[in-house]
């Protein structure tokens, strides 16, 4: 045969050949979709949280890949690996959204916690604040009440009054009569604060930590003995009047001597005195029990025992009026 | 007047079983009706998920092939109208999940920003 016809024929044959086998070597979108589906089962994330629609891919995939091993036509090969493709996108795109879903999910649980623990920060500043307050209030309460009852009861009528006024605003001029009469319980307060002054000055009382203190002195009592003299009993009816006025107050009545003599003569002596003073204070109309008395002998001079005008200022009685609370004095 | 059957030419025959094979190759594929319903759906699906927003390319792929497999349906070409469409309701499904999976993530940005802000604020306001 010549060589020279055999070269096109050849070439007829294969082109024949190709054309009935049709197969192609690769198919690039099949092969793209392969690829694709090897990332995505390789990734946890995608395996997991997208199982099903991974599935769906396998299985479009399976369809491209028997399309393609048949040696189907191109298209449709194609079509069948497209669509396998998309489904692995899909799947992928599903486990991002679960994915941030659960993200969601874990910053909502992480923020309540947060707030949580803040409002209960909050509430325990909020204790320890009211707790502040409370002791703030109490201590304002203990101050306001060892300021004095009589001016207290007059400024709360006046605030009283003015309160009034303010909710009223048409009975603002009684709540100004009401601020005349405050006033003037006010002013009747201040009065008799200022009588009480006047009497205990005349009483020649001291103001101490103790109390008022009222001292009878030596020459008031006859001496050696515990009897009162006209003088003495004359400061204990003004003592008498002073507590008929403030019924709250009580009195504590200390007798004291010199040195001079034997300490239980002193002691008896000083007790006599007390009870001398007790004796005629009840006589004249106050409570024995708002009286308290005790003798202390020669203890607790206040002046030196060596001249005998010191020993005239020991031998004393003092009488201590308690406050209007009438708490009872407390024995030295 | 003759009845009797003559047996029929084998060309004729022949002739006869390709125009068969022709008529079933076309009938064999029959019209995509419900899958062009499905890919319709799955269209309007995404496009109310966002999916124009968050996926314009596989929204536009999508409405496109759609628009193709309304036309090859129209010519009867079955065959290419069920492959568009189906390819539609893929592209769509992917874009609808896009959407989706785009808008859970910004929702985890959010809260995470917010919960940042917060500590923040809770650390200020008590030292």
């Amino acid at each position: 045969m010549n060589p020279k016809r055999i070269l096109p024929l050849t070439l007829i044959a294969a082109a024949v050949l190709s054309a009935c086998s049709s197969m192609p070597v690769n198919n690039s979108l099949l092969d793209e979709a392969r690829r694709d589906y090897g990332e995505a089962q390789a990734s946890p994330g995608v395996a997991t949280l997208a199982a099903g629609e991974l599935r769906q891919a396998g299985t479009s995939l399976d369809a491209a890949n028997g399309a393609f091993a048949k040696g189907e036509e191109k298209a449709r090969i194609d079509h069948l690996a497209y669509v396998a493709k998309q489904q692995v996108a899909i799947a992928r795109e599903t486990a991002a959204q679960k994915e941030a879903e659960l993200a969601v999910a874990s910053a909502g649980r992480e923020r309540d916690a947060v707030r949580l623990e803040a409002r209960t920060k909050e509430a325990r500043l909020a204790q320890a604040d009211a707790a502040n307050a409370q002791r703030q209030s109490e201590a304002a309460m203990r101050s306001a009440d060892a300021s004095q009852r009589n001016a207290e009861a007059s400024r709360l009528s006046a605030q009283d009054a003015r309160m009034r006024a303010a909710a009223e605003g048409q009975a603002a001029r009684n709540a100004m009569i009401d601020a005349q009469v405050a006033r003037q319980q006010s002013l009747d307060a201040e009065g008799r604060a200022q009588q009480l002054e006047a009497q205990l000055r005349d009483l020649e009382a001291k103001k101490t930590e103790r109390g008022l203190v009222i001292t009878l002195g030596d020459v008031l009592f006859d001496t050696n003995q515990s009897q009162l003299r006209s003088g003495g009993v004359r400061s204990v009816r003004k003592l008498a009047d002073f507590f008929s006025q403030y019924p709250q107050r009580t009195v504590m009545i200390e007798g004291f001597t010199d040195s001079v003599g034997g300490d239980s003569a002193n002691q008896q002596l000083s007790e006599r005195r007390a009870d001398s003073v007790r004796t005629a204070l009840v006589g004249m109309g106050v409570g024995s029990e708002r009286i308290t008395w005790r003798g202390y002998g020669e203890a607790y001079p206040i002046a030196g025992n060596d001249t005998p005008a010191g020993r005239q200022l020991n031998r004393r009685v003092e009488m201590v009026v308690s406050d209007e609370s009438g708490r009872a004095i407390a024995p030295r | 007047m003759n009845t009797t059957l003559r047996p029929p030419n084998p060309r004729t025959l022949l002739a006869i079983a390709a125009a068969s094979l022709a008529v079933a190759g076309c009938a064999s594929v029959p019209a995509p009706t419900e899958q062009m319903a499905v890919s319709k759906s799955a269209i309007a699906n995404a496009a109310s998920a966002g999916g124009g927003e968050y996926a314009s390319i596989e929204m536009r792929s999508a409405q496109d092939k759609m628009d193709r497999a309304n036309a090859a349906l129209a010519k009867e070409d079955f065959e290419s109208a069920r492959w568009l469409a189906e390819e539609a309701q893929v592209d769509a499904r992917l874009a609808e999940k896009k959407a989706q999976s785009a808008k859970a993530r910004k929702a985890a940005l959010v809260m995470n920003e917010d919960l940042r802000v917060l500590r923040e604020e809770i650390n200020r306001k008590s030292p």
